[in-house]
């Protein structure tokens, strides 16, 4: 029988291997050719633009006050980038008093505009480019062309137009996003929502109130975890409001909030939170409670402690280790609740809040005594466990 | 008969040389767009803006350690010092006969604490775990040991307090943007992305400060840069191309986050596998499928740890055998999902591939040399077209190498000096003969030690890395 090799070979296969030979090699010379010529221009190219850089930046004072005249620079597509970058750079480090001067040159030069431009007429990575530049330009004219971007067909454009907005942290930049997404078509990560929203509401939470209240399910959710992040006081009543909705994520944003503001009414509300049948709402209770300064959140916390849900209880006894005027005293209570698990979270957290050996040499008084051999009791109890059943350790080993 | 098989063997490697070449280059020009389409996206991607931001979650490292007592000091040194906002790491000291606790006790002065661990998933009993004062992000687990690293990161696991946990190997260094780029991998869909893995790359040769990089330089030895290629074309060719279509089938085990519940509800690493981040990866993919899941698994080309790969022929053959091995020992188990619906394209695909062009690689190649030689002895095959095709086979594997370089270049040039570069594509023109060979088979020896049952590591031999003051 002919092999396939011997019949293609017979048909002109050494021909076709040959050509296919000189075609790899042509591919590796052109490959090797690309690599030695790209080292060799961008070589070149960081070479002029590091000369052009120090350059311009000894005239910088001149070329934002307008006394060299942006023609100069504006129409040399390697300066201009260099003044664009250094321009863009000082907006984002500058606080507000510093910006005009800044956003004037920006104007006055044309590079607003010229993005501006980009932004709205082309597609893919340079638009992509241009709306980011913008946003990092801060000034209220770039704000309708981002929120161009944000109806894009594309999804990269879209998170691009997303981060544009939020980096002007702008209370305005924030109005586009949130009238696309309560209406719940609008498809981007939530994450870079989040995060735009954050920037852009930082001061004026409040603005996002009334689009809670027009959203619901997913979209309602993502709002409120932003308004648990920039929660202020002011928005008092509406948190309370939250509190008490039918969603568990959005309690347990709410929780969050609450933690932010830690003003009067935070306490109760933290407290009613953290008896929520869902156990993560708990969790954000407790939490949110370790933000709270207020004595009293030790009771809820020596509740919390005692959790079914181990998160719980554990998050519950991080707050209550880090108490520290309280401390024997919490123990003490932590004992009183008969709760070996409870104790275990506890003395676990003491333990990595390195508080342990203050409570210990705290026993020296006979009266708290029996606390501390309880905690030993508990700790021997965990191991005897362990040794059983091989699944849980408190691993007490060496510690004394 | 003599004949008529040689005619068969012949052409099932001529086969299966031409498909493997079409493969590599489809691999190799899908990984150069998403490349370039990830390097445009780095450009708009503000790493400083991720740290700040409130919703980044917090991650567990996990560094599994055996012996280490040499780097393990430094190694925790670097960890603690990566750049991201909320950071826990364990060191999983997996009954070390030498130093290793005692080291990390002076220098971090660990004390025994009380602190909660539930074996969710069983490991080895736990002698103690100590906590840092200086630092309290720093836990030890200190543990018998299990004969494997499996069992340690699984104790890693049960003990991490964050939703992410990252692996990574003791005498590996994590670059200080590393955690927080393979991260943003993860932000841009938490929500399908379960696991992300790294680039890995060749630490020998290089300036290390501080447990940090300080100058990236080539190996001096020829079998050390071979390595080099090596690890360049499988991480910036393979993973890449695999990942664009959720094929990933493996996440190294020296550098990859996962989902920490995940890893949970797969039953951690499977203790005693020889190649266990690439048996976890794909428990992960079978579970997902599964239970119908929407998921991504991916490879990010710019987080990047450096490891010290052998430097000589027997560490480097007892490597590739282990490797072979883990490869069987992942295979085999998981044949059900072979050309399984259920499975899509990791049955369909990458599953099919691994088994044809990875675990058969070696004996295919070995009876097609066999016999190819035998063909012309008993002038069954042409020796011009002979010789031609295996210049053709050369020439078109230094290609698929010189492309991984390329991509280097293209992307993140760690390599900045051109005679690097230079040295770089002329060992691509040998990494074919007869390195390719010889890892050949090392290859064929690992699947007769796992046919054997040997399923041991073995260790490998480390010169120690370069540091600032001896370099």
């Amino acid at each position: 029988m002919e092999s396939i090799s011997n019949g293609i070979e017979k048909l002109g296969a050494a021909g076709l291997v040959l050509q296919a030979i000189l075609v790899s090699l042509l591919g590796i010379f052109l490959l090797v050719g690309f690599i030695v010529l790209r080292r060799w221009y961008r070589a070149r190219y960081f070479r002029r633009r590091n000369e052009r850089t120090v350059a311009l930046r000894s005239q910088w004072d001149e070329i934002l006050s307008g006394k060299i005249s942006a023609e100069e620079w504006r129409f040399n597509s390697l300066d201009c980038d260099i003044v664009e970058s250094i321009l863009l750079d000082s907006i984002e480090m500058s606080p507000a008093d510093k910006l005009p001067p800044l956003l004037d040159c920006l104007r006055v030069s044309g590079l607003l505009d010229m993005r501006i431009y980009e932004a709205r007429t082309s597609r893919g990575w340079k638009q992509r480019t241009a709306l980011l530049a913008l946003g990092r330009t801060r000034a209220m004219e770039a704000i309708p062309a981002l929120a161009e971007g944000l109806d894009s067909r594309l999804h990269e454009t879209r998170i691009a137009a997303v981060r544009g907005l939020g980096r002007t942290a702008r209370m305005e930049a924030a109005i586009p996003i949130l009238d696309r997404i309560v209406t719940g078509q609008f498809d981007a990560p939530e994450r870079s929502l989040k995060n735009a929203l954050v920037n852009c509401c930082r001061t004026h939470p409040q603005v996002l109130i009334n689009y809670v209240e027009h959203a619901s399910g997913p979209i309602r959710e993502l709002l409120v975890r932003v308004l648990g992040e920039l929660a202020s006081p002011e928005l008092g009543e509406e948190l309370l409001v939250l509190a008490a909705d039918p969603l568990p994520e959005v309690r347990a944003s709410a929780a969050r909030a609450l933690g932010n503001t830690n003003t009067s009414y935070s306490l109760p509300a933290l407290h009613s939170l953290a008896c929520d049948p869902e156990w993560f709402v708990r969790l954000r209770a407790v939490v949110a409670l370790g933000q709270v300064e207020n004595i009293d959140k030790i009771k809820i916390l020596l509740r919390a402690v005692c959790d079914a849900n181990r998160h719980v209880r554990q998050r519950a006894a991080w707050v209550l280790a880090r108490m520290e005027p309280q401390l024997q005293q919490i123990l003490e209570d932590v004992v009183a609740t008969k709760d070996d698990y409870a104790l275990q979270a506890f003395v676990s957290e003491l333990e990595r809040s390195g508080a342990i050996e203050k409570i210990v040499s705290g026993f020296d008084g006979s009266d708290l005594h029996s606390a501390e051999t309880a905690l030993m009791e508990v700790v021997t109890k965990a191991r005897e466990r362990v040794e059983l059943s091989g699944k849980t350790v408190a691993a007490a080993a060496g510690a004394h | 008969m003599t004949v008529h098989f040689l005619a068969i063997s012949n052409d099932t490697l001529f086969i299966y040389y031409v498909l493997s070449n079409i493969i590599y280059l489809g691999l190799l020009i899908i990984a150069i767009v998403k490349n370039v389409r990830h390097r445009h996206r780095l450009g708009s991607q503000r790493l400083e803006l991720v740290k700040a931001s409130p919703f980044t979650p917090p991650i567990t490292l996990i560094v599994p350690a055996h012996n280490e007592e040499r780097s393990i000091v430094g190694s925790v040194g670097a960890l603690l010092g990566l750049e991201y906002p909320s950071l826990e790491v364990i060191v999983v000291n997996d009954g070390s006969s030498d130093a290793t606790v005692e080291k990390l006790r002076q220098a971090y002065q660990l004390q025994a604490a009380r602190i909660l661990y539930i074996a969710d998933i069983a490991t080895a009993p736990l002698h103690a775990i100590y906590r840092s004062p200086l630092d309290s992000r720093l836990f030890v687990l200190d543990k018998e040991a299990a004969g494997c690293k499996a069992d340690a990161i699984n104790a890693g696991i049960n003990a991490a307090t964050s939703p992410y946990i990252c692996v990574v190997d003791a005498d590996s260094i994590l670059e200080r943007e590393s955690l927080i780029r393979i991260m943003a991998g993860v932000f841009a869909d938490p929500g399908r992305m379960v696991a992300v893995g790294g680039i890995v790359r060749v630490l020998n040769g290089s300036r290390v400060v501080n447990n940090q990089i300080e100058e990236v330089r080539l190996p001096k030895s020829a079998i050390e840069v071979m390595q080099v290629i090596e690890y360049l074309r499988a991480f910036l060719v393979g993973r890449e191309a695999w990942a664009g279509f959720n094929m990933l089938p493996i996440i190294s085990g020296a550098f990859g986050v996962f989902q920490r519940d995940l890893v949970m509800q797969v039953g951690g690493f499977r203790t005693h596998a020889v190649g266990e981040d690439l048996d976890l990866v794909i428990r992960m993919h079978r579970r997902l499928h599964e239970e119908h899941r929407p998921y991504h698994i991916d490879f990010i080309p710019d987080p990047t740890c450096w490891t010290e790969v052998p430097t000589d022929l027997k560490s480097l053959a007892r490597q590739r055998a282990r490797w072979h091995k883990g490869l069987i020992d992942t295979l085999w188990p998981n044949r059900d999902m072979l050309f399984r619906a259920r499975y899509g394209r990791v049955g369909w695909l990458v599953l099919p591939y691994m088994w044809i062009f990875e675990f058969f690689a070696p004996i295919i190649e070995v009876v097609g040399y066999s016999t190819i030689i035998l063909a012309l002895i008993l002038g069954q095959l042409s020796k011009s077209f002979f010789l031609l095709f295996l210049l053709f086979g050369y020439a078109f594997a230094t290609l698929i190498s010189i492309g991984a370089v390329l991509l280097e270049e293209m992307t993140f040039r760690r390599y900045s000096d051109w005679r690097e570069v230079a040295r770089l594509l002329v060992y691509c023109l040998f990494e074919h003969f007869p390195y390719r060979q010889l890892t050949m088979v090392w290859r064929l020896q690992g699947i007769w030690q796992y046919l054997r049952g040997d399923l041991q590591w073995g260790a490998m031999k480390r010169v120690g890395i370069s540091t600032g003051a001896d370099a």
